[in-house]
């Protein structure tokens, strides 16, 4: 008797063995899946919507501390951007070519964050659900042109242009694609003539509304 | 315009202490630092005067930069507790309407079908002689006057005193009628008193928001971005139960949608679910409520004289749950496209005892074929729970006009209603005798016409002069696609008083030039009940006079000057003392006029020298002398009442022709009809024009593309507008959404005059519409 | 040259003179609540030596019963 119980336990344990490793190795082989935040291509009401994207760190960018070296000026903000609503280029070299955005841009450009190999702060991507980010943004590869052109003048969006003083600016650009308005109006990656005072009120279209809505210019209301 | 630059150091310093008064706001919630928002402004040489907003009924506390005797500039009022120094886009550049180059300003007199230029006190003169004559020879019930939730308290007053007690006809009635008097008649009917019993306060306290089909996002934008403070700084949590996807709803935690109509049947079922799952509370519900039901299969109004008078039943706690047993989250869910999940999620918010809840709505629940019940049901909901009447908890009517308390119901600008209570009430009539110091006699019993009756008594020739005041009711009306012709009738000669030419002076006989907002003083009461005033603060242009004064004149013209014994430059402080009588005591005491001048705005009651924030509460309420701790002294003995409200249907559903539900709001951008707000070059060009909001997979049946010009039609109009697909709002599939601010897409050709039966208030937000493409 | 920002509060009922005596501070701006028993005190001083000299005044003062640090910003 004793001698079948050992028998048994033995064999209980050489299962249990193989059940266990075999388990183990086929989870091992199981590739490893990072879930991407669940925006869909189709949002609905993407104008309304952005308002309020980042406004649960609306508390974070209160608090936070724009007052160091390194900030970018509007000048720099134009530096890799044709015209205001143009995409901008990549101003830093890659680490893999072959890699399409998602997470190897979003890692830096989704939240932003000090990057001290640029000495610079990563601008945050106002539509990080558009995962396909090399579709728009590309590298710079060299400084001349192919043929010479007449340098296109583009006006840029004016800073400040409220009804009278001390009222709220009207939005001067086009907010396809950048409905997200602290993305770029707030922490420290924030070009410093926009950066705006008041990060922590998340309704921003209650002060600050568009004037173009129409493609050309309407002027005053008439019966 | 020159832009005063920040240097790096003052920028720093306003980081430092905005950080350390943001650290404070988290401490002690409610806590406001005035001093440092006056000194982030460039003043220059202006000169800031104080007053509320001319817009919504959060009623902001604004300072107005007067230079030269010119408004240039607006901001928020950092004293004011109800905004706290924040304004909204449409309250931060109001001003610039007063500068459009089609002002009013002087009285047009039409003759021979033209508009002449007259001078103002010849157009008071023919005003006064027409009132006159036809009173003489069609009868008093034969003239009538049109005011406005947006009509100052002096303004209001004088209209009822001339009407109701010179003249002696009720025949007097206000745009408020579409808008809040089912919140009204909720009150009177649950409370036996009328307005929120809370104040925004309660925002700082509340763990939950719950807001009733309306769009706080774009209607009561201060209001809201209060919440969302709570919500980044406490967590707080907004929900969002509408028939529609907006603003608000990218901004809330939840976004609940439902069925139009059945917010009767989920509000039912959220009752069931409280009872049911033993989150009553008891104890108050026994001592401070109790059961009535009133009548049901009670009309929609759509006739012409059409009558009705509700009959209260008593019923035991027993019939209600026997009733609520229809109402079963698993019923109310085939109907209604809610969740059971979402019904009990609801039910849940409201039944946990831990979290502090208060609810929100407007016109979704008030513009409502059963809008008194809908009323009655969420307040239901807070009763059964006990949350009601303190801090963070309580139902709150959120009022649409920046005086439809102040004005309209407080002095009573209504058909059945009086400064203090009604016509039809002998101790009434006789308190309004005495103060007005008129023959007891003179103010009649019956109420006459509320609003959508006085136009249809206008279409048939009973009323044959109507005089409108701060209105415009020929874009505002319901189904004006009857009531334009109505107006252009010959049998009635129309009298219009506005800042503006609008669709309603385009038919008036005289057209009287207006005063605006900051160019008279006045006062207006907000949706807490806040009581604010203003003094003058420039000077009107050409010949445009103060609605009270004119209404003073008219008065004056037509025999009755003894009865309005006010100086020009004083009329508003005297019409005021003299109202303030009417309310004395503890219930509803006004504050007195200094108090008024120095601070921005007192609550009331105004009881020694302090404001009640929240009414019929022991602890809050100096008006309380039952010995108990909620007293509810609007009703003889004390309680409120918890009302049996069944689910009826609308009057018109979609069907095979008509197959689209049609709702009508408004935007952030545009003030009502617009009149003023697109006069403002801002506001104009972020808005120029309405639209239809369409479903993208309804516009992409109907091969409909955005911008594209359909046509919306009903039995009663047609309306063309431009496509509006994913762009402000979402309507639910077989639901189309149309803004109701451009008077050349008169939506209101299309909708239905269909109203609740109890307070005659007309449903905007459902009809039956077709799309077709043009 | 450090900018920093507090909250302070004063002994009960003393928060009037509390506000006079930081009004003393030449490097201080000062914000009283409206409405609490809460002062909000930034200075503004031209080096670590004087910040730290200007905070153990601030410490000594009579009617101050507590005094936090909120922020701090270091302008080189």
């Amino acid at each position: 008797m004793k001698r079948l119980f050992f028998i048994g336990l033995f064999a209980l344990l050489v299962v249990m063995t193989i059940f266990v490793w075999s388990k183990s190795y086929y989870t091992s082989q199981e590739e490893a899946y990072v879930a991407l935040e669940p925006e869909t291509e189709n949002a609905i009401l993407t104008e309304e919507h952005g308002v309020f994207r980042r406004s649960k760190f609306a508390n974070d960018y209160t608090d936070m501390n724009t007052d160091f070296k390194g900030g970018r000026k509007l000048n720099d903000y134009y530096k890799n951007r044709a015209f205001h609503g143009a995409p901008p280029s990549i101003p830093h070299p890659i680490a893999e070519d072959g890699v399409v955005g998602e997470k190897a841009c979003l890692k830096c450009h989704e939240n932003g964050g000090y990057v001290s190999k640029f000495k610079a702060f990563a601008p945050v991507a106002p539509h990080p659900e558009k995962v396909n980010c090399r579709q728009c943004h590309v590298t710079v590869n060299t400084s001349g042109t192919f043929v010479g052109d007449n340098g296109p003048r583009f006006t840029r969006p004016a800073v400040g242009n409220a009804a009278f003083v001390g009222g709220p600016p009207i939005i001067p650009h086009q907010i396809q694609l950048h409905e997200n308005c602290l993305a770029c109006h707030a922490g420290p990656a924030a070009p410093q003539e926009i950066r705006v005072s008041h990060p922590e009120r998340s309704n921003c279209r209650q002060c600050h509304v568009l004037n173009n809505k129409s493609m050309t210019d309407i002027g005053n209301f008439s019966r | 315009m020159a832009q005063k630059k920040i240097d790096r150091r003052s920028f720093v310093k306003k980081m430092a202490a905005a950080a350390a008064m943001t650290a404070a706001a988290t401490m002690f919630p409610g806590i406001v630092f005035a001093s440092e928002q006056e000194q982030g402004i460039p003043s220059g040489n202006l000169d800031w005067k104080k007053g509320p907003c001319r817009f919504c009924g959060v009623g902001c506390g604004i300072l107005v930069g007067v230079d030269n005797g010119k408004a240039v500039a607006v901001k928020g009022d950092p004293n004011s507790s109800v905004n706290k120094g924040l304004l909204c886009v449409k309250g931060y550049h109001q001003t610039m309407c007063i500068q459009a180059k089609d002002r009013l300003e002087y009285a047009l007199v039409k003759k021979n079908g033209k508009y002449v230029k007259t001078p103002l006190s010849e157009a008071l003169d023919l005003v006064a002689s027409k009132m006159k004559s036809t009173i003489e020879a069609h009868g008093k019930d034969s003239v009538a006057m049109y005011t406005s939730g947006q009509s100052t308290i002096p303004e209001g007053y004088v209209a009822s005193k001339l009407m109701k007690g010179a003249i002696g006809t009720n025949n007097l009635d206000c745009n408020a009628r579409l808008c809040m008097a089912s919140a009204v008649a909720g009150f009177l009917t649950t409370f036996g008193a009328d307005e929120p019993m809370g104040c925004y306060e309660d925002i700082d306290y509340a763990d939950y928001f719950i807001t009733w089909g309306n769009n706080m996002a774009e209607m009561h934008p201060v209001l809201f971005s209060r919440m969302l403070e709570q919500k980044n700084n406490r967590g707080a949590k907004i929900i969002d139960f509408a028939t529609r996807t907006t603003r608000s709803s990218m901004a809330s935690n939840k976004s609940i949608l439902f069925e139009p109509q059945t917010d009767l049947a989920v509000a039912n079922a959220i009752c069931y679910e409280i009872i049911n799952n033993g989150w009553m509370n008891k104890k108050f519900v026994d001592e401070h409520t109790n059961f009535l039901k009133g009548k049901t299969n009670i009309g929609y109004g759509l006739e012409d004289n059409f009558k009705f008078k509700d009959k209260a039943t008593k019923i035991s706690f027993e019939d209600f749950k026997v009733f609520l047993e229809d109402y079963t989250p698993e019923k109310v869910a085939k109907y209604s496209k809610v969740s059971v999940k979402d019904i009990k999620y609801l039910a849940a918010i409201y039944g946990d005892p831990n979290k502090k809840v208060v609810s929100y709505w407007c016109m979704g629940m008030n513009q409502h074929t059963r809008g008194t019940w809908m009323n009655n049901l969420v307040y239901n909901i807070h009763l059964l729970t006990g949350k009601i009447s303190e801090p963070g908890n309580g139902p709150f009517s959120l009022t649409g006009q920046p005086s439809a308390c102040g004005t309209a119901r407080e002095v009573g600008t209504f058909t059945h209603k009086l400064p203090k209570g009604v016509v039809m009430n002998e101790k009434h009539r006789k308190l309004a005798a005495k103060i007005w110091k008129v023959p007891y006699e003179n103010i009649p019993s019956k109420p006459t016409y509320h609003a959508t009756e006085m136009f249809r008594a206008v279409d048939r020739g009973d009323i044959k002069f109507i005089w409108t005041q701060v209105t415009n009711p020929l874009v505002s009306l319901p189904k004006t696609s009857r009531y334009r012709p109505a107006m252009e009738k010959e049998s009635c000669f129309v009298v219009v008083s506005d800042v503006f030419p609008t669709p309603t002076s385009d038919v008036a006989d005289v057209i009287l030039p207006a005063k605006w907002h900051i160019e008279k003083g006045g006062l207006y009461g907000n949706s807490e009940r806040r009581t604010q005033y203003w003094q003058t603060m420039v000077e009107g242009p050409g010949e445009t006079e103060a609605d009270a004064w004119m209404t003073i004149e008219v008065a004056k013209r037509m025999g009755y000057g003894d009865l309005f014994p006010y100086t020009k430059e004083g009329h508003v402080e005297e019409i005021y003392n003299e109202y303030r009588q009417f309310h004395e005591g503890k219930k509803h005491g006004m504050a007195p006029l200094e108090v008024l001048e120095k601070e921005s705005g007192a609550i009331w009651p105004f009881v020694d020298g302090k404001s009640t924030q929240w009414r019929f509460n022991a602890a809050h309420d100096p008006a309380c002398d039952n010995g108990k701790d909620f007293h509810f002294y609007g009703k003889p003995d004390g309680k409120a009442v918890i009302w049996q409200r069944p689910f009826e249907p609308a009057p018109e559903v979609p069907d095979g022709e008509y197959p689209f539900w049609l709702n009508t709001g408004r935007v952030i951008e545009h003030w009502h009809t617009g009149s003023m707000t697109r006069r403002i070059p801002v506001l104009h060009k972020a808005m120029p024009q309405a639209y239809v909001e369409f479903h993208p997979e309804d516009a992409k049946e109907m091969g409909i593309r955005n911008g594209e010009n359909v046509k919306v039609v009903s039995r009663r109009g047609s309306c063309v507008l431009p496509a509006s697909i994913n762009e402000r709002g979402l309507p639910t599939r077989g639901q189309v959404f149309v803004p109701f601010f451009d008077e050349n897409m008169m939506i209101n050709d299309v909708t239905i005059d269909a109203f609740c039966p109890i307070s005659k208030e007309p449903d905007y937000k459902k009809c039956a519409v077709k799309i077709e493409k043009v | 040259m450090p900018i920093k920002s507090y909250i302070l509060h004063p002994l009960k009922g003393q928060k009037e003179l509390l506000i006079s005596d930081l009004k003393g501070f030449t490097e201080c701006e000062v914000i009283p609540a409206q409405n609490h028993e809460v002062v909000i005190l930034v200075t503004d001083t031209s080096s670590e030596i004087a910040d730290t000299n200007l905070f153990n005044k601030l410490n000594e003062l009579k009617n101050l019963k507590h005094m936090s640090l909120v922020s701090g910003f270091e302008d080189k």
